[in-house]
């Protein structure tokens, strides 16, 4: 396909118009595979995969994962969709959902700043702290959210 | 000549990819450098800046998306708060005022003088009826204009917000940090000497908040019911907890730019003997009691004049809870000393630390790994959870007014933060 728009172009009329078109063309088709793969990358980034077995079992669809305390701590946040098994979820401190890399050997178990006990509202978003162990999670990467038996693949990490 | 055909159209194939390649590269080297910790300054050499009173979204962390205006950099988009504006005292300021907005709006500079308004003095705005229109000359709704010039005062912290229609439009979050240094000493709040901070290690705190039945009122060009009206969420920088530890330029708060985590080391005469600031600044309606846990801080500057006598006495004091009066600013100067030197094999602490079951806060969160030591931990039980990967502390900080310290009576969150103090030889893992 490159080679016969070369040829294409070569029937231009004029030298140097020929190589202005020659350019022109390289410059476009560069700054397209560049924009695509950029466009492909922030996608990727930001949409969120989800279970529909952690959704039914857990009353909840996490919604992101994010390193912030300066790389020390993480966020988890999740959606409530059931509020009394969310709240059953939430209460469960003995059974938290773990982050495991998915670049290194490495994870993270939960730890909470958000009071046990709430009524949780079936809509609304709640979250959790996590200790970023040993920096297992780094922004751009991705994580797999374990809970119970059940696994969210591939969560971008923000 | 075969060879030349196909040598051709690979070069320019592999032109291609390069550029497409350096597109990616320089988007990705973009994003990255857009996070930090710490003040983010807007800063021009002849101190002028372009702001626009617009409108947008923000997020709270109960998954709310809130409508508000407020005053972006014209080069930029919208942003809770406005943009944070860094000036050298005694140095002429312009700000030009564009205003996008579906009504009037200006801005005052509470402390500064001699204030104009398109060259002449900014002063009280009336109608032909003698009622008040605006504190100062607004720029006209959309699209007006107005430039504000004045000298910039005495070096400390600043609010400017807006003058008109002052109820309705500072909840709906006109309103922002203006940071006045001192001439030729970047690195000190005021001109003492001894108000001297680490450089890089500078915090504005901006504490707001917002009842969202009035953004939907505004939103929906209804009235609002003022008689009713409760704040429910409470805001430093323009986030709540825990929006308030991610880096400043989050990708996921685009119109929230500035984070509000401190992040120290403990004082040390030789390797850190300067304290970090932090400005703190209340563009609420009601007093935020801010209560740094785990150290004092001392209180240096008020409204953005140095806590001096008229020789010059320091009257500075240390505060363990900063009560932040509605309009006030507050400039303080904090540090985290190890003052007993505990150390576990030469200095141990002489007494039994408490289990940590009776160390919990709420839940099974807590911010100890079973060690007094900073840098050291120790094993906690299985079912109980710690967050300091290093030894590091984490100090909460957070209105002592509780209700502000909710994301709609959801706690913890709100106008609350952590003050993260690593050890002396850093977190090996981060």
């Amino acid at each position: 396909m490159f080679a016969s728009a070369i040829s294409k172009i070569r029937k231009v009329p004029g030298r140097w118009a020929r190589r202005i078109v020659i350019v022109a063309t390289v410059l476009v088709v560069g700054l397209a595979a560049g924009g695509y793969a950029i466009a492909k990358g922030s996608s990727g980034s930001t949409e969120f995969p989800q279970s529909a077995a952690i959704e039914a079992q857990y009353g909840v669809r996490f919604s992101r994962i994010a390193v912030v305390g300066d790389g020390g701590l993480v966020t988890l946040t999740y959606v409530v969709l059931d509020s009394e098994r969310a709240t059953r979820f939430q209460s469960d401190v003995q059974h938290p959902p773990e982050l495991r890399s998915e670049k290194r050997d490495g994870g993270t178990k939960r730890v909470s700043v958000m009071k046990q006990g709430h009524t949780l509202r079936a809509g609304q978003t709640y979250y959790l702290v996590y200790q970023n162990t040993k920096g297992a999670l780094q922004h751009s990467a991705k994580a797999t959210i374990l809970v119970g038996s059940l696994s969210l693949q591939h969560a971008p990490v923000l | 000549m075969k060879r030349l055909t196909i040598r051709r159209p690979l070069a320019l194939l592999s032109a291609a990819a390069m550029i497409g390649a350096s597109a990616l590269i320089w988007s990705q080297a973009a994003a990255s450098v857009a996070m930090s910790e710490g003040l983010l300054c807007d800063t021009d050499p002849n101190q002028t800046f372009s702001l626009t009173a617009e409108d947008g979204y923000v997020s709270t962390p109960d998954g709310n998306s809130i409508y508000m205006w407020s005053y972006g950099n014209s080069k930029r988009s919208f942003q809770l708060p406005g943009a944070t504006l860094c000036v050298e005292s005694g140095r002429p300021v312009t700000i030009v005022l564009h205003n996008t907005l579906p009504e009037a709006t200006s801005i005052v500079f509470p402390g500064q003088k001699s204030v104009k308004a398109n060259g002449n003095p900014a002063q009280p705005q009336f109608d032909s009826g003698g009622s008040l229109t605006s504190l100062v000359q607004p720029a006209a709704a959309n699209d007006g204009s107005v430039t504000y010039t004045f000298t910039a005062g005495s070096p400390g912290t600043y609010l400017y917000e807006t003058g008109t229609d002052v109820d309705k439009q500072l909840q709906m979050g006109m309103y922002g940090a203006l940071v006045v240094r001192p001439a030729g000493h970047p690195n000190q709040v005021n001109d003492r000497a001894d108000s001297a901070f680490t450089a890089g290690k500078e915090y504005v705190y901006l504490l707001s908040e917002i009842d969202p039945d009035v953004h939907l009122a505004v939103e929906r060009n209804q009235p609002v019911n003022w008689a009713a009206s409760t704040a429910r969420y409470f805001m430093i920088n323009g986030r709540s907890m825990p929006d308030t530890l991610a880096p400043n330029n989050a990708p996921w708060l685009p119109s929230q730019p500035y984070g509000a985590l401190v992040h120290i080391k403990p004082y040390d005469a030789a390797t850190n003997p300067l304290p970090a600031t932090i400005r703190y600044l209340n563009a609420g309606s009601v007093n935020y009691p801010f209560h740094p846990h785990g150290s004092d801080e001392r209180v240096i500057n008020r409204d953005g004049h140095p806590l001096q006598g008229p020789a010059g006495q320091d009257l500075s004091y240390q505060k363990y809870d900063l009560d932040v009066g509605p309009g006030q600013t507050l400039d303080v100067l904090m540090d985290w000393r190890d003052t007993e030197q505990w150390n576990a094999t030469t200095n141990p602490i002489p007494t039994q630390i408490p289990a940590i079951t009776d160390q919990l806060l709420v839940g099974s969160d807590t911010w100890f790994s079973e060690s007094g030591y900073l840098g050291t931990k120790n094993s906690v039980p299985a079912n109980l959870t710690q967050n300091n990967e290093c030894g590091e502390y984490y100090h909460i900080a957070h209105s002592h007014a509780l209700e502000q310290a909710t994301n709609y009576g959801a706690a913890f969150g709100g106008m609350m933060t952590v003050f993260r103090i690593d050890p002396p030889a850093g977190c090996a893992s981060q």
